[in-house]
């Protein structure tokens, strides 16, 4: 379903009217998705996605637990290739190309799609390192390039000014937040075009949290950013579109305003409002 | 969309419960006093008017518990969807029914100024008008109660008649004033009666927008009735 917000815009009286101004019109789409069924063996975990990620938008993806959310994200940077039986078909476009087609070389999708975990996952090496590792592997810089490209990323995760006279000191001695952040960082130090955020601050305190969210702000003037989170009003916050996942299928897809106000589907609103789930 | 379902934090549907209540108790309180303003006016009944003043402080105090109970509920349930609609829409709804019940202690003190005048016309408009608007309110205290989507829409409809019906009078007391200026200080405290039951009419509507808006998360399709025209009126004697 691609997502058109007509339906919602006509809205002007007082009290449904903040919902009008609350959304501005999606982006043309950077990802589109159609027809997406993806199988952990037999088992069929997504079922005919159609989703269309908006460029330089967030797209917020909700749902219970085994929802397919997750499942989602592994399909959008091919992550699940590394584990034999697991497979996908239908169309995952991005610039005319299908992500999901076998012949994609993944080195290179992977430098366009980043993607941040949970659980921080820093490298047992020093911040500086964290950062170049995944740069080197897709660009030979000089070691000044190098330095310019570590600073510009820590600058843009927001980490820049707590971590800059450290450097050289080991990732693994940064806060939970920080290694985070860190690895916001590691990611965009590759200048990718996509970034998938799997709850990425579900380990991680209220300010922290916030400091993420702030930084997903920031970031979506230049990335197009899918955020899979267990949190509602984190989803609420940070998404310009929410989609909500149900045994597999996408059961919604509308601006979040809408989805958090009025949403269409019944099994939305016992979802958003904590009916089931 | 129905909410049939329970939360899966019983004490949410509790808490959800009782604002309903709340809004239930001072909406039938402000319909008594309601009634007792329009019988104070048509009865000459001076308790009647003491009763519908005596309501009023009642109806505040239910007016800022309400307030103050949908704060506490959207700080720490941070509510969604139809949830959320409902919490917002009972801070409205709770605004409303205190400003008519303030409304209904203004006519009934009226009532008993006009009571002291010998009032040479019939007062059968404003009957009429005061029946109408009670009835709007029942239904909307209804509608409140069961979420009834359809009676709020019929509320919101028949505003027009109570607007014309005001209009008319305004035309018909300003001729009693032309007539006799001694018809001047009743006549001016009936239209203040007839304004305020009108706008008593116009906040039963916004009730009615309300409620349709919690309940379905769209706003009613279509353009409000807007009929008090007496604020463009020129009424002039005859050269």
């Amino acid at each position: 379903m691609s997502m058109t917000s007509e339906s919602t815009q006509s809205q002007n009286a007082s009290f449904g009217g903040v919902q009008a101004r609350a959304h501005a019109a999606m982006n043309a789409a950077r990802i589109s998705i159609r027809n997406l069924d993806f199988f952990y063996g037999d088992h069929r975990a997504l079922k005919g996605i159609a989703l269309d990620l908006p460029d330089r938008q967030v797209t917020g993806m909700i749902g219970p637990s085994g929802c397919g959310k997750s499942t989602l994200l592994r399909v959008l940077n091919r992550m699940y290739d590394l584990y034999p039986g697991q497979h996908a078909t239908g169309e995952v476009m991005m610039d005319g190309d299908n992500i999901i087609d076998p012949k994609m070389d993944l080195n290179a999708l992977r430098a366009r799609i980043g993607m941040v975990f949970q659980k921080p996952t820093p490298f047992p090496m020093t911040i500086a390192e964290n950062i170049a590792f995944g740069v080197k592997l897709h660009e030979r810089l000089s070691k000044s390039a190098m330095e310019e490209r570590i600073e510009w990323s820590l600058t843009r995760a927001a980490l820049w000014g707590e971590v800059k006279d450290r450097l050289q000191t080991s990732a693994m001695g940064l806060s939970g937040g920080q290694q985070q952040r860190l690895c916001i960082a590691r990611t965009i130090a590759v200048r990718p075009e996509v970034i998938l955020l799997d709850e990425p601050t579900s380990a991680l305190d209220p300010i922290s949290t916030l400091k993420i969210e702030e930084l997903i702000d920031e970031l979506k003037h230049d990335f197009t950013i899918a955020i899979v989170t267990h949190n509602m009003q984190q989803a609420a916050r940070c998404a310009d579109q929410v989609a909500f996942f149900y045994l597999g299928e996408m059961v919604e897809c509308a601006p979040a305003a809408q989805i958090f106000t009025s949403p269409k589907q019944k099994r939305t609103q016992e979802y958003v409002t904590g009916r089931f789930g | 969309m129905s909410d049939s379902t329970e939360h899966l934090v019983k004490s949410f549907d509790n808490e959800l419960k009782r604002l309903r209540d709340m809004l239930t108790e001072m909406g039938g309180i402000v319909e008594s006093q309601v009634a007792s303003a329009a019988e104070a006016i048509m009865n000459r009944d001076s308790n009647a008017a003491t009763r519908a003043v005596e309501e009023d402080p009642k109806v505040d105090a239910l007016e800022r518990e309400v307030e103050q109970f949908v704060i506490r509920m959207l700080a720490l349930r941070q509510p969604m969807a139809g949830d959320l609609r409902r919490i917002v829409a009972a801070l409205k709804i709770t605004g409303d029914l205190e400003r008519i019940g303030d409304y209904a202690a203004n006519v009934a003190k009226r009532s008993i100024v006009l009571a002291q005048f010998n009032l040479p016309y019939s007062l059968a408009g404003l009957a009429h008008m005061a029946h109408l608007v009670q009835e709007q309110l029942k239904l909307i205290i209804d509608a409140l109660g069961s979420n009834d989507t359809a009676k709020a829409i019929e509320v919101w409809r028949s505003d027009r008649v109570v607007d014309d019906i005001y209009n008319a009078l305004f035309r018909e007391l300003i001729t009693y004033m032309m007539e006799d200026p001694r018809n001047i200080t009743p006549c001016t405290h009936l239209l203040f009666i007839a304004k305020n039951l009108e706008r008593i009419g116009d906040h039963a509507t916004n009730i009615a927008e309300t409620v349709y808006y919690a309940v379905e998360g769209e706003v009613i399709p279509d353009v409000r009735p807007k009929g008090d025209t007496s604020a463009y009126a020129v009424v002039r004697p005859k050269d």
